[in-house]
């Protein structure tokens, strides 16, 4: 592989650190995607996002259309094992997966309990495209007053997140790469509402 | 004997460890995260907290300033520089628009931070109930129920003996409305440059094993009272022998040819810079 575990890695934290201290900014990682030479099957950001957070120590969960294929290729590519997503550390939510199984991983997602409530999941959503000019409007810590996201992918994730992330601080936070390798993270302090056009 | 180290010392698993742990901690602001704390060569208590989190951040092209008490020039501070460039190469500075990470020991730089800097502060006490909890899974659980009457206890106590709150440093805050976080050893002075910082700031405790965050824009509030208001550190009339500053966290020395007490700023790059004619 021509990724270079330590440097690209690096550079690849520290753009999705910026981009979880800061809700709403757009990251970008092509020049660290562009160097994994795997035929995954899924985004080459989801690949580097996985060999920057996975290893023997955590668990996650794929969900995807070819889920025991791209399972065991991040098992071989991180030594993480596949859980149920009750359990999982980290949920893979592929492109191919469809609307109802983002919304069932969602539900099913661990929002980690009182005393640990860093035990929660982290949800890494592949999407179409991500963007700042969408009807989304978001607050909380990282953002200066409000900022926009667009997030194209199914509607109803601003809903089922908004109910699973109700008791703060309880939650699941959110990466969402997408196929231009483009990271917008959604910690559980961001609030969304919808902008009402009229 | 030369050992060829990894870039940034730590093996790529001990970086992924912090880095996971780091995550969570943004995204819960001013809550305690626990990490495995690695065994480091200088000894716990002496930043490592600190430098582990640095270390996990740290790439080709950062360029880091540390300082300790507010000094470029203390032990602490040019041993962990020695520490990183010896590992890494990467160029250290003490001025602060160069700085890409600040690693700090009980000062927040008067020279505001920018977007996109990120400090991180080294911790000796991280659990801010410790003083009347010596339970960590009492503590943990105080939190989890935010439960935080001791923490206002104490310092009503400490108006009912003093006549008003005394501590010196490392006065509590309440992050994001609702954990209350100890913002490590800094002077009260320095408690409201937490506030909607335009950088992140981590905290890492290395003998304590917990890294916590307070992301840029986020609130935080020192704790008190409506009649006993939260007040900071007064330099009112005083200015800085050397450069002249005011409004900026002096040390108060005794010259001990005359025994006057004199003032001279805390922050050392900054005095020099004003000295120069850089501020």
């Amino acid at each position: 592989m021509k990724l270079d575990a330590v440097h690209d890695i690096q550079r690849a934290y520290r753009k999705t650190l910026d981009a979880m201290s800061r809700p709403g900014l757009i990251s970008n990682i092509k020049a660290q995607a562009d160097n994994i030479d795997v035929e995954a099957g899924c985004f080459n950001s989801t690949v580097v996002l996985a060999l920057m957070l996975l290893d023997t120590e955590v668990t996650f969960k794929a969900v995807s259309e070819r889920e025991a294929e791209i399972s065991r290729l991040i098992n071989q590519l991180t030594y993480a094992r596949a859980a149920e997503p009750e359990n999982a550390d980290f949920i893979f939510i592929l492109n191919d997966a469809g609307p109802l199984a983002l919304e069932k991983a969602f539900k099913a997602a661990c929002p980690g309990n009182l005393i640990d409530p860093h035990k929660s999941a982290t949800i890494i959503v592949e999407v179409a495209t991500l963007g700042n000019n969408g009807d989304l409007i978001i607050t909380g810590p990282g953002i200066d007053r409000e900022s926009c996201i667009k997030v194209q992918t199914t509607d109803s994730w601003v809903d089922i997140r908004a109910e699973k992330n109700v008791e703060y601080p309880l939650g699941i936070d959110i990466i969402f790469t997408d196929s231009s390798h483009n990271i917008l993270c959604i910690p559980r302090t961001t609030q969304i509402v919808k902008r009402v056009v009229g | 004997m030369k050992i060829e180290y990894n870039f940034a010392f730590f093996d790529e698993g001990s970086k992924r460890e912090i880095r996971r742990a780091t995550l969570k901690a943004i995204a819960i602001p001013g809550y305690q995260v626990p990490f495995a704390s690695r065994e480091m060569p200088i000894a716990r208590g002496w930043g490592t907290g600190g430098l582990q989190l640095t270390l996990s951040l740290v790439g080709k092209e950062d360029v880091i300033k540390v300082i300790d008490q507010g000094s470029d020039e203390s032990v602490n501070a040019v041993n962990i520089k020695k520490l990183i460039t010896a590992t890494t190469g990467i160029n250290v500075t003490e001025a602060m628009e160069e700085a890409t990470i600040i690693q700090s020991r009980h000062r927040i730089p008067e020279v505001p931070l920018r977007e996109g800097q990120i400090l991180v502060l080294q911790v000796p006490l991280p659990e801010p109930l410790r003083y009347y909890e010596p339970s960590e899974y009492e503590t943990k659980k105080l939190h989890g129920e935010k439960e935080y009457s001791g923490v206002w206890l104490m310092l009503f106590e400490q108006i009912m003996s003093y006549g008003n709150m005394s501590t010196g440093a490392d006065h509590p805050v309440m992050v994001h409305d609702r954990y209350v976080m100890a913002p490590s050893p800094i002077p009260r002075f320095d408690n409201p440059r937490l506030n909607c910082s335009k950088a992140l700031i981590l905290f890492g405790a290395g003998r304590e094993k917990k890294v916590y965050a307070v992301p840029p824009h986020t609130g935080v509030i020192s704790l008190a009272f409506e009649d006993f208001p939260f007040q900071t550190e007064s330099f009112r009339n005083k200015s800085c022998r050397l450069c002249g500053a005011k409004g900026v966290y002096l040390d108060e020395i005794e010259d001990q040819a005359t025994g006057k007490t004199i003032y001279q700023c805390n922050d050392t790059s900054f005095c020099m810079s004003r000295l120069n004619g850089k501020i």
